[in-house]
């Protein structure tokens, strides 16, 4: 190993911590499923690691990064058993489209979406912490908040709902959407 | 289903594939289905980040700190270099979302035992709380080490690992050296003890102590820190205690022994009835043949006996069943089975089995699994989520490959933190005939389903297979783990569907109490 690629790597290092926070939302747009959008996180972090020195410093980093993400996405479809629920790749194609075109909106949605979790009820405030910061699985969450799985789900459904409207508001509020 | 549903339905891992199949139809057909879709799925990402609501519990995640360590590090092997760069990239941030129990005690032992709270059985951790006993007796055996046995109609609070109050009845408290200074309350009275045995007898609002070994310091109200040593007691007006009126811990062990060796005796004598059913094609008992010098040996015990459906155990090791001299199968590392061949061609089967699963820590945890997946070979499993799967694979002719022929089944979780590590009688049915496949848990039914696609008449054959593991999978398939982490006490395979009735008289023929 030379010592000039220590830096090649670290900056590789670098722009992935950066943009990993992009980089999972846009896999997990495609994959839906956060196990497997993790996975693909690994792989594509594997594939730039290894064609790293084609990446020009120039340009963005994350449309590059996405286009290996695109391929590890396929991949991952290639070899999965699962595959009825996994999308087909015209539906990828179309989605990953209308995703670039609209990923300034997403962005800025995400930073509203933090205001909006802030003004949620204790109850739904510990729905989101249980589902999304401890992970709890859904017999967990049954048991729980003593509720059915078909409330459960119901119920995270709707908790989403209010989120997705409550930032469309404020969204519009501000005249940007 | 509208649209919303079907995208919170993905979002949350509980579409089916039909609903799937919609919700692509739409995607494809609509750009604003897909605006709603992408909307939805990016805001459920960034939930799965970083979720923003202040519960204390949250920590901001640490990955600049590890950045900087990073860069202090001038040369680092690649191959070191990707190891760290992984571990930046995916902090899972395992000690946020560790899984906590607020468990100050387990319930370790009990004998006839009647609690006011239902759930509470032997082996369950308990949480701070008021524990009432109606009838019987309870061992509770707190984690400081101090073990508390309770008699009788009696309340306790346990307050934490360190600290129990006696509300009402009679108890008796172990506390050896690690656990010096457990504190035991009482109505008028604060027992502290300083590693020692004593008993404590509470009626109405009075209490008596009797020091059996050791030293207890008895904190009374208005009055000076009592020491009482082996032999003494301290009684009220009302309140009083005679040793003999407490049931030594060792007699407690010899009164569970003899129940234990009871259920043994019951369980042999269905046993021996069950063995002559003439539905099975196999009845494995795990009966460690005393002249097998091998060890290796796990026979057949259907009658009339077909010595060539033996098992074999690879790896596997012999360990106690679901009592003392019950013997029991156990599967533990990545080659444990028990290698089977099972001749014939059957229109039915059910499938039932003792057994503790350990852990389920595999994606597939094998229970029995032919070698391969050929027509007709019937797949038993438990699914990474807990529940009892059950497949079966029909390709139509001139297929050999590919797994959209498979009709797979799956139960309700049965198996999550609180019935791991405990027998369970777990069971399946499937005809041929009506498609029909129903499993079982405890005796309970616990799913029922037809495959969409079942065409009736369609052979059930085992051949080569075996329990515990997936060894010798399918041709150019990667060898997968799937071992079982767990033990197996009885295996019995029909040729016929058992109605729900006779699976319940299995269960409450072999349970443990």
């Amino acid at each position: 190993m030379s010592s000039e690629s220590v830096p090649r790597t670290e900056q590789l290092v670098l722009l992935l911590t950066q943009h990993q926070e992009p980089l999972f939302r846009y896999i997990f747009s495609l994959v839906a499923c956060e196990a497997d959008a993790r996975d693909i996180l690994q792989e594509t972090s594997l594939a730039l690691y290894r064609k790293f020195d084609a990446y020009d410093a120039s340009r963005p980093f994350l449309p590059w990064a996405y286009r290996f993400a695109y391929l590890q996405v396929q991949k991952h479809r290639e070899k999965a058993t699962r595959l009825p629920l996994l999308f087909s790749e015209d539906v990828l194609d179309l989605l990953t489209q209308d995703r670039a075109q609209m990923e300034p909106e997403l962005d800025l949605r995400v930073q509203l979406l933090d205001g909006c979790l802030a003004k949620l009820t204790p109850q739904d405030k510990e729905l989101v912490t249980s589902r999304y910061a401890m992970r709890q699985g859904a017999e967990e969450m049954m048991q729980r908040f003593a509720m059915s799985r078909r409330t459960l789900f119901r119920n995270l459904e709707l908790l989403r709902q209010r989120l997705h409207e409550c930032v469309t508001r404020q969204l519009q509020s501000e005249g940007l959407s | 289903m509208n649209l919303d549903s079907l995208i919170h339905a993905k979002l949350d891992g509980e579409i089916t594939p039909e609903q799937h199949e919609q919700l692509e139809a739409l995607l494809r057909d609509d750009w604003q289905a897909r605006r709603l879709y992408l909307e939805l799925a990016d805001q459920q990402a960034r939930l799965l980040q970083q979720p923003a609501v202040n519960t204390g519990r949250l920590k901001p995640p640490s990955v600049m700190s590890r950045t900087v360590r990073w860069r202090t590090s001038a040369l680092i092997a690649s191959a070191a270099a990707i190891a760290l760069l992984a571990f930046i990239v995916w902090p899972r941030s395992a000690a946020d979302n560790e899984a906590t129990s607020n468990g100050v005690a387990m319930v370790s032992q009990t004998l006839d035992a009647e609690f006011a709270q239902a759930t509470v059985r032997s082996g369950d951790t308990i949480a701070p709380g008021k524990l009432t006993l109606n009838k019987g007796l309870a061992q509770i055996e707190f984690f400081s080490g101090a073990t508390v046995l309770i008699e009788g109609a009696t309340q306790i609070e346990i307050l934490s690992a360190w600290e129990a109050r006696c509300v009402s009845g009679r108890v008796r408290v172990h506390v050896p050296p690690a656990a010096k200074g457990f504190l035991m309350h009482a109505p008028d009275v604060k027992l502290e003890d300083l590693g020692t045995e004593f008993a404590l007898n509470v009626t109405g609002r009075e209490s008596a102590v009797h020091v059996f070994d050791g030293e207890v310091i008895a904190h009374t109200k208005d009055k000076a820190p009592a020491s009482l040593k082996v032999g003494m007691s301290l009684a009220s007006t009302t309140a009083s205690v005679s040793p003999q009126d407490f049931l030594p811990v060792s007699e407690l062990q010899g009164l569970i022994r003899q129940r234990e060796q009871g259920r043994f005796q019951q369980w042999q004598a269905w046993s021996e009835g069950a063995s002559k059913d003439p539905r099975l094609i196999a009845y494995y008992t795990f009966q460690h043949a005393p002249d097998d010098r091998w060890d290796r040996l796990v026979s057949n015990f259907a009658a009339p006996q077909q010595k060539q459906r033996a098992g074999g155990a690879v790896g596997a090791q012999w360990t106690q069943g679901r009592w003392p001299g019950k013997e029991a199968l156990e599967f533990k590392r990545p080659g444990d089975r028990l290698r089977l061949n099972l001749d014939g061609s059957y229109t039915a089967l059910t499938m039932s089995a003792w057994v503790k699963v350990d852990s389920v820590d595999k994606k597939y945890n094998s229970l029995l699994l032919t070698d391969g997946y050929d027509n007709g070979e019937p797949h038993w499993q438990i699914y990474e989520d807990g529940s009892l799967m059950f497949s079966i694979i029909y390709r139509p002719e001139g297929v050999t490959r590919g797994g959209d022929w498979n009709q797979i089944y799956y139960s309700k979780p049965v198996f999550s933190a609180d019935s791991l590590g405990r027998w369970h009688h777990i069971a399946v049915s499937y005809s041929n005939h009506s498609g029909e496949v129903i499993q079982y848990f405890d005796g309970a039914e616990v799913g029922r389903e037809v495959f969409n696609q079942h065409q009736p008449g369609r052979p059930i054959s085992y051949g080569p297979c075996e329990l515990g593991n997936w060894g010798l999978p399918t041709q150019g398939h990667p060898f997968p783990i799937r071992n079982l982490n767990g033990a197996i006490d009885e295996f019995a395979i029909y040729a016929a569907v058992l109605s729900g009735a006779e699976i319940q008289s299995i269960f409450e023929n072999g349970h443990l109490k």
